[in-house]
């Protein structure tokens, strides 16, 4: 397992590099630059200091070069080039990390048990009412984007009946300032788990080891408890990271609907207005938390399914 | 053989499909006796899976039981709540299952799997459980069960997962056990080393067997009597004597017949068509459209039971005093023949 877990961590660095490689030569390769709108207004000299302060006057493979170094050696992840000029790009993120790291795991939170529920709820009571019910709400929170939640949110619980804050407030308690934006981010993968359980479960509730725990005089709760749904939950724990990336990309567009000074919000800032240092750095963070977010995956399969956890070995 | 355990009494199941309502069982009459071996035979779809879960309660939810009786210490078991059977299964009825490869839980160890029952019905707790289990791993005959207690199914063969589910339904000592086709899955070798120890079990337990096959190979060596079942009804019924030297039904003797031995020389008979759509169950016997002994009575009306002896009765037309004498198939008679000699001479 030791043995695993580290291969995967390796595995994580190599893919990490070659995203950042792929990311850094495209954002650089593309027309347009850190003086687009104020280029007329420099003397050329002054635009060739500004180049050479970043490093912008050597060849590309160099500052990429460059780039790692200041990484490796130092944790120098540049600096900003145009939202809040020169400030370390690190310090930028380490103030706004947290704040998206913890919508996205809240949503989360949320979203597995109550996913896992209805999700229950409607494998049991199949082509009936409430599973009917359930499966309507699923298609339809499946088929809405979280933006359009979050602003319709945001207009009738926030705006028109003024339950929650309209936008984000520092001085208030965190959970009452956030709730609406990670209820926002939750429905999509609360849907998304739910129709996996629900199609798993049902699959599971058929089968010949749910047959043989009732036989054994197992009731129908205890058998489905400790039998199906432990079996039908290892497929769903799949969908678990596809969901979480999901939040992850809502969060994008939430922040900023919500003026939550998370990652989101700056990620798309930096684009717009080609900050490449941030947006590179956001990148990768990114990257790396959808990385973990599946090995964290993969590991807890093994912990659900020893058909898995010991596939190689063959001591039987 | 005394005390009926189980009376089975014009059991009639219909399942609700899309396409209309499937009758699947049309009318099933049995007993059990206390000791003994009853084998329900039939091919694919007459419904002897599906008497065995009506007796279980465990029909799937689109089956209904229309009509009928199952006594069991007499109660009906028919009319028994799901709460009721919880107090049943496991614990005086127990059932081995046909797919030994998907009946165990894959993601549960083989030795918590037998646990479960004996905590779930005798209270014991977890030591005691696991000593017992040990001792019944012993007793299907699975080396070390020590080691295999904490082993998963998939780490096991064919064979010895259904050693475990044996095991299984025996870990309570119920007093029935029913066996749904337990040795289909498994390869021949398999299958005769697990029809000896469900002897050998059913001897040391002092069990009554229901069991369930489309194998009359298999019915020859285990059961006392046979009931040959088609289209949802028992259609002869008797000592497994009675049905292999003397079958009285068109379908046992193509049953037979289609029975391969160590001497069969000539092609192997085959029953043509196929079973009758049991959405539209044909009028008269079921299966007269395959019998090419099929009188023009058989069309148009249902044969009631013949009374070919005190223990052996049979529904076809032609028993009737009034029916031609018909011979039995010649390929049959030499098989009965050799069956005969063979058994003299073991």
């Amino acid at each position: 397992m030791a043995k695993y877990i580290l291969k995967r961590i390796a595995g994580i660095f190599i893919v990490l590099f070659v995203v950042m490689t792929a990311a850094f030569f495209m954002m650089r390769l593309m027309p347009g630059g850190i003086l687009d709108g104020v280029e007329e207004n420099l003397s050329a000299d002054m635009r060739d200091l500004i180049y050479a302060k970043y490093n912008m006057d050597k060849p590309i493979w160099e500052q990429y070069l460059l780039f790692l170094k200041g990484i490796v050696t130092e944790w120098d992840w540049g600096v900003s080039l145009k939202l809040y000029v020169n400030v370390s790009v690190w310090d930028i993120l380490a103030e706004r990390i947290p704040i998206t790291l913890y919508l996205g795991f809240l949503s989360l939170l949320i979203s597995v048990p109550i996913g896992i529920a209805f999700g229950t709820l409607a494998a049991l009571k199949k082509n009936g009412i409430v599973d009917h019910a359930v499966s309507f709400l699923v298609v339809l929170f499946i088929s809405i984007p979280s933006f359009v939640m979050a602003t319709g949110l945001q207009y009738f619980v926030a705006y028109k009946w003024g339950w929650f804050p309209l936008i984000y407030d520092d001085s208030l308690p965190r959970i009452t300032t956030t709730f609406l934006p990670v209820l926002a981010l939750s429905f999509s993968p609360i849907a998304t788990i739910t129709r996996y359980l629900r199609a798993e479960l049902s699959e599971s509730l058929n089968s010949d080891y749910m047959l043989l725990a009732r036989t054994k005089g197992l009731t129908r709760v205890q058998a489905t408890m400790r039998h199906a749904l432990r079996n039908s939950l290892v497929p769903v724990v799949n969908v678990i990271v596809p969901a979480f990336i999901s939040i992850m990309g809502g969060s994008l567009v939430v922040e900023s609907i919500f003026g939550i000074p998370g990652l989101g919000g700056i990620t798309v800032r930096s684009i717009n207005v080609a900050d490449y240092s941030v947006t590179l750095a956001s990148l990768i963070y990114y990257t790396l938390i959808s990385l973990a977010a599946i090995l964290l995956v993969d590991i807890s399969y093994g912990l659900i399914d020893p058909r898995i956890r010991m596939g190689g070995s063959k001591d039987a | 053989m005394g005390e009926t355990m189980i009376q089975v009494k014009d059991l009639r199941v219909n399942f609700r499909a899309w396409a209309g309502t499937v009758q699947a069982v049309r009318g099933v009459n049995f007993e059990l006796k206390k000791g003994e071996t009853l084998a329900i035979v039939g091919e694919s779809g007459s419904g002897k899976s599906v008497t065995t879960k009506a007796i279980l309660g465990i029909l799937p939810s689109n089956a209904r039981i229309t009509s009928g009786e199952i006594l069991y210490n007499g109660k009906d078991l028919t009319k028994l709540k799901e709460k009721e059977f919880y107090d049943i299964r496991g614990k005086h009825i127990s059932l081995v299952f046909q797919d030994p490869l998907s009946a165990l839980n894959p993601i549960q160890k083989v030795g918590k799997q037998i646990c479960e029952a004996l905590k779930k019905n005798e209270h014991m707790s977890n030591g005691e459980a696991k000593k017992r289990a040990i001792a019944l791993m012993e007793d299907v005959g699975i080396p070390e069960p020590e080691t295999k207690f904490s082993q998963y199914p998939f780490q096991f063969s064919g064979g010895m997962r259904q050693r475990i589910v044996i095991a299984i339904a025996l870990a309570c000592n119920p007093e029935i056990l029913i066996c749904d086709e337990p040795t289909t899955a498994l390869d021949v070798t398999i299958q005769s080393r697990i029809l000896d120890k469900i002897k050998e079990l059913k001897a040391e337990h002092d069990l009554s067997v229901i069991f369930i096959t489309h194998d009359l190979g298999v019915v020859a060596g285990i059961a006392d009597r046979v009931c040959v079942m088609y289209a949802g009804k028992i259609v002869e019924y008797g000592t497994v004597d009675d049905i292999f030297y003397e079958p009285a039904h068109p379908y046992t003797w193509a049953l037979l017949s289609s029975m391969p031995d160590l001497d069969t020389k000539e092609k192997l008979f085959s029953i043509p068509g196929a079973p009758p759509n049991m959405m539209y169950p044909p009028k008269g016997d079921a299966f007269a459209p395959r019998n090419r002994y099929a009188m023009e009575i058989d069309f148009e009306q249902e044969p009631p039971f013949f009374k070919v002896s005190d223990t052996h009765y049979a529904a076809t037309w032609l028993l009737h005093p009034k029916a031609p004498k018909v011979e039995l198939p010649e390929v049959l008679k030499h098989r009965i023949q050799r069956m005969k000699e063979e058994r003299e001479g073991a």
